[in-house]
Parts: structure tokens; C-alpha cells; sequence
């Protein structure tokens, strides 16, 4: 019986080292990159030099936001990721309450097996002829383009997800919003948007995410003045001046990634709840 | 009072389902279109058609068929990788005595770190401080064990590995996330009745809680293949699609022959191609796994 439990406290240990091994993992690029940021040295150090807090400065961020105009592709960058969440909630949220409305099950499966099916859509299929039609159009280089490639991206994910969480609304709660006399978009409005707050928030989080981090579209579609940064920093580490100064490299990078990943430690509740939702139900 | 119960659900849809029809449907119309012209990027007017000779020609270039098994083996390497690493580490975390804990919160919104990371800044950060062959922390990692790492991205052999391992990195939160949350919904009195009969922690999770959760791995799955089969920016800011060209992805060629080379006709015949093995590989899927049930 003691043996029994001393087992079972060892095993609890065994599988607590392993998640901590795989903390490590997950997060240890992250830290090693933000570290070097902080080094005064423009050279190659080891992991231990870098782990250390010998030479600090903040000598490379003054650099990045100087040389690497920061502010100027982080302005873009949010211009970017907002347009794209505004559009992309006012065209998604709608459509997949309207697809949960639809009375015919077989147009209603006809739809969403649509929505999930361009989830698996290569984005150089879009990339390369949107590129092309902007270029015609003569719309090349501005932002129009990159927020219409982000709906796009977004689009069949948003809708899916939000299926999942108006589906959850119980009919009755609608039809009795109906009998006290609201019209249809009182219904939606007012009653069902409340209901689906928590999914909603959830949607915005994921598609700011994933509209900030992209890079392919930007890289394709938008001219040096409507640049977001991930596409800045490849600039960046292309350019002349800065050669083989790593640290500022690091600090460029860490400028980029460290926003978005204290934000998704914020609001993680949403994120692990928005990539849930539609893969398993409850 | 009729007209207002009188509700068209299409009056939600449409503007969606027409916005979508344009920004997904026109440029696949329009890659298919341009597939089948010879058509040079600084020359937009200049548009011959050529039928499908782009395809033929695709066939039997030796670049596309080395670029096809970079995209296989990049694909299935992330695929398996990241599926086989997220349940391992959910299998783990929602077993007894961690499950529902403060610390499984802790170490989930941590595990999540790689999925909101930037991807260009991780494939910049591989580049320079994981895989650098004398400083990058993996070498470091096995000189702990006293193994001397290779040379990774700068040798055609390990460079793959590397990439693979890479994107496998970004793609295994998702992966954990899905697994952690099926197997939660895995009823206890089945895992104690097993356990009573005297089965082992591992043979209840391979007996029992695997069978329970084949269609999550099957969707995972599904969505690990499409979104490994289509990366572009890791791999891009990662190695490039060298050494050689021994990582250039379908993706990648897509670049190279639609911006570096100019040619956007062939290009785009390499974007389609892409369509139709990625439309494939879903509708076989689909069909195999039943996963149209899966979003209800």
C-alpha cells in the first residue's frame, strides 16, 4: 500500500518533468532571442553568455526604432489588423448566424461544408493573382489589397468558429424575443450578439492574431508605404547598413513577437476556447 | 406581425457568401485563367494563350519534381510530428492529479506560445540562434549530452529536419489544445472501471481514451497536412528554400517562378496544381473520417 503511493508520487513527478521539459521547449527560442536583444555585442555569443545578464543595454531597441523605423511598420501593422477584424466581423458574424437560421438541413450542410472546405486553401492560389489583378487595377502597393487578402484568409476559420457558438443559443430564447416584438435584427442584435460575447471575443482575439502575424500577403501585396512589420524586418535584415549586427536583429524581432505573444498570455482564456470551439463540442 | 416573422436568414448570409465569393472564388478562377496563358510579370498586356502547355511543361521539369518531394516530406515530417507531440503532452497533462490544476492552466497558456509567435520572426530566430551550428541552443542542448550537432541549415541532409521541427514547433499548440479538450470530455467511470480490472495508465489511454477521440486526431490531422502543405513564411525566413534547394516547398517555387523568375503563367499553374492536390487530400479525407460531422 505505502509502496503503492510512492509510486504514484514518483509517476506525478515523471509526468511534471516532462510538461516542465516541454515549457522549455515552447518557450525557450523565445527567451534566448529576447536575452540576445539585450547584449551590447554585435557577435555570436554561446547559450550561456547569451542566458547571462552581463553587458545589458538597451542600445539595439534605440537602434530598431531609429534605423529600422519601428513605429512607422508597427503603424501599418495595426492598420492593417483592424481593418481586417472590422471587415472580417462584419461580413462573418452575420453569415453564420444566417447559416444556423436556415431551415433546410441539406442547404444549410451545402453551406458549411463550403465554409470548411476553403480552410485548407493554399494561400499562394490568392496571393499570386490577387497580386496580379491589384497590378491591373492599379491598386498595387496599398492597403485595399492585403485587408481583402486577409478576409479571405480569415473568412472560412471566423465563420466556423462562430457557428459553433450560435448554434448554442437555445431556440426558445430567440422565440421568445420574437413574440415580445422584435424584428430580425433586433433578434441578432440585440438578443443573440450577448449570448455569443465570449465567442465573439474569442474570434476578434484569433483573427488580430493571425492578421498580425502574416506575412505572405503583405509580402505580396503591399507597397513600401503600407508595409506591416513582418514583412519591415525582412527589409530590415536586407539592408546594408546593419550587416552582422545580430543583437539588433534580436531586438527588432523581439519587438515584433513579444507585443503579440504578453497579449496572448492576456487573453489566453479566449484563444484556448476560440480554437476549441468547433473541434470539440461543450 | 408577419412580416417580422417572416425572416429570411439569406439576408445575413449574402453579403458574407458574395464577399467571400469574390475574395476566394475570383482569384482561383483568375490563377486557373492565367495557368493557361504564358503571361510575364512586367509585361501585364502581353497575354498569349498557351492552353494547358504550362502543365506539360510543369511535368517535366526536374525542379517541380524535386520541389513535389520536398512538399511531401516537409508535410507528412510536420504532420506526424506535431499530432504525435500534442498527444503526448495532453495525454499527460489530463492525466489524474494534473488535470483541471492551477499549474495545467499555467502550462497550457505557456504551450501556446509557438502558435502566436510570428511566424517570419521564428524562422528569423531559427536561423540565427536555434539552428546556428557552433551557438544555436539545439547544438548547445546535445553538447549537455555530449553529442555534436551537425551543421543543420547549412547541410542538405539535416536542413529539412530542422525546418520540419521548425513549423512541427509552431504547429503543436493547436495539436495539444484540440487533444487536452477532447480527452476532458472522456467520462471517468470508464477510465476507473479499467483501472479496477488492473490496466496500466498507458494501455487505458491506447484502449480506451484513443479510440474515444479518433475523430479529433482525424481532424487535427487534416488540419496540421493543409496548413503544413501551404506554409510559406517560416520556410521563407527560415532557410530561403536552400541549401540548394533542398527545402523549397511548392510554396516557395510559386515565389520563384511568379516573382523571381516572372513568370506568372507558369506560376500560377504550380498555385493550381497545389489547389488540386490540396482539394483532393480534404474530399478523400472527408470521405475516410466522416469529419463533415465533426463542425455540426
Amino acid at each position: 500500500m505505502l509502496a503503492g503511493r510512492w509510486q504514484e508520487r514518483a509517476g506525478l513527478g515523471a509526468r511534471y518533468v516532462f510538461l516542465v521539459i516541454w515549457l522549455l521547449v515552447s518557450v525557450m527560442p523565445v527567451v534566448v532571442l529576447i536575452m540576445a536583444s539585450l547584449k551590447d555585442t554585435a557577435l555570436f555569443q554561446s547559450i550561456p553568455q547569451v542566458l547571462s545578464f552581463s553587458g545589458f543595454t538597451l542600445d539595439n531597441y534605440e537602434r530598431s526604432f531609429r534605423q529600422g523605423n519601428y513605429l512607422f511598420f508597427l503603424r501599418n501593422s495595426m492598420i492593417i489588423s483592424f481593418s481586417a477584424l472590422f471587415v472580417v466581423l462584419v461580413t462573418c458574424v452575420p453569415m453564420a448566424y444566417g447559416i444556423t437560421k436556415l431551415l433546410s438541413p441539406r442547404s444549410r450542410g451545402t453551406l458549411v461544408f463550403m465554409v470548411l472546405s476553403t480552410r485548407f486553401l493554399p494561400y499562394v492560389v490568392l496571393a499570386l493573382p490577387m497580386y496580379l489583378f491589384f497590378a491591373r487595377i492599379g491598386l498595387s502597393g496599398t492597403l485595399v489589397g492585403v485587408v481583402l487578402a486577409h478576409l479571405a484568409m480569415q473568412m472560412p476559420f471566423i465563420v466556423w468558429l462562430m457557428l459553433g457558438f450560435f448554434a448554442g443559443i437555445p431556440r426558445e430564447v430567440e422565440e421568445a424575443a420574437v413574440i415580445d416584438g422584435c424584428s430580425p435584427f433586433e433578434v441578432f442584435w440585440k438578443v443573440c450578439i450577448p449570448m455569443v460575447l465570449p465567442g465573439l471575443n474569442a474570434a476578434a482575439i484569433l483573427a488580430f492574431i493571425i492578421s498580425y502575424n502574416e506575412f505572405l500577403f503583405a509580402f505580396f501585396l503591399a507597397g513600401y508605404d503600407a508595409q506591416p512589420l513582418t514583412v519591415g524586418i525582412t527589409r530590415f535584415i536586407g539592408g546594408a547598413d546593419v550587416g552582422a549586427q545580430y543583437g539588433v536583429i534580436a531586438a527588432y524581432g523581439s519587438l515584433i513577437i513579444l507585443p503579440i505573444i504578453v497579449f496572448a498570455l492576456i487573453v489566453n482564456r479566449y484563444i484556448v476556447s476560440g480554437l476549441t470551439q468547433g473541434a470539440v463540442k461543450g | 406581425m408577419s412580416s417580422r416573422r417572416n425572416f429570411n436568414p439569406w439576408a445575413f448570409i449574402l453579403p458574407g457568401a458574395i464577399a467571400g465569393g469574390v475574395v476566394l472564388g475570383v482569384p482561383v478562377v483568375q490563377a486557373f485563367w492565367t495557368s493557361l496563358h504564358r503571361l510575364r510579370l512586367y509585361r501585364l498586356h502581353d497575354q498569349v494563350y498557351v492552353g494547358l502547355d504550362n502543365y506539360s511543361r510543369l511535368l517535366q521539369d526536374p525542379l517541380f519534381h524535386l520541389s513535389i518531394r520536398s512538399t511531401v516530406v516537409f508535410t507528412a515530417g510536420c504532420t506526424v510530428l506535431s499530432v504525435l507531440a500534442g498527444l503526448m503532452v495532453a495525454a499527460i497533462m489530463s492525466t489524474r492529479g494534473i488535470r483541471g490544476t492551477a499549474w495545467a492552466r499555467l502550462f497550457m497558456a505557456f504551450y501556446l506560445v509557438p502558435f502566436v509567435a510570428t511566424q517570419v520572426v521564428v524562422g528569423m530566430l531559427g536561423r540565427l540562434y536555434v539552428w546556428e551550428p557552433e551557438y544555436g541552443l539545439v547544438n548547445f542542448v546535445l553538447g549537455l549530452i555530449a553529442v555534436d550537432g551537425p551543421a543543420w541549415l547549412i547541410s542538405r541532409d539535416t536542413a529539412m529536419l530542422a525546418t520540419v521541427i521548425t513549423n512541427a514547433w509552431r504547429l503543436t499548440p493547436l495539436a495539444i489544445l484540440i487533444f487536452y479538450a477532447a480527452l476532458a470530455t472522456v467520462p471517468d467511470e470508464l477510465i476507473e472501471s479499467a483501472e479496477v480490472d488492473g490496466a496500466g495508465g498507458l494501455r487505458t489511454f491506447m484502449a480506451i481514451k484513443l479510440p474515444l477521440i479518433r475523430y479529433h486526431i482525424g481532424f487535427v490531422t487534416l488540419i496540421q497536412l493543409t496548413s503544413a502543405f501551404r506554409e510559406f513564411d517560416t520556410v521563407f525566413a527560415l532557410t530561403g528554400g536552400g541549401p540548394g534547394r533542398a527545402t523549397n516547398v511548392l510554396s516557395l517555387l510559386v515565389y520563384n517562378e511568379g516573382i523571381s523568375s516572372a513568370n506568372l503563367g507558369m506560376a500560377n499553374a504550380i498555385a493550381f496544381t497545389m489547389l488540386i492536390i490540396v482539394g483532393f487530400l480534404s474530399l478523400l479525407y472527408m470521405r475516410l473520417a466522416r469529419l463533415d460531422k465533426v463542425g455540426d
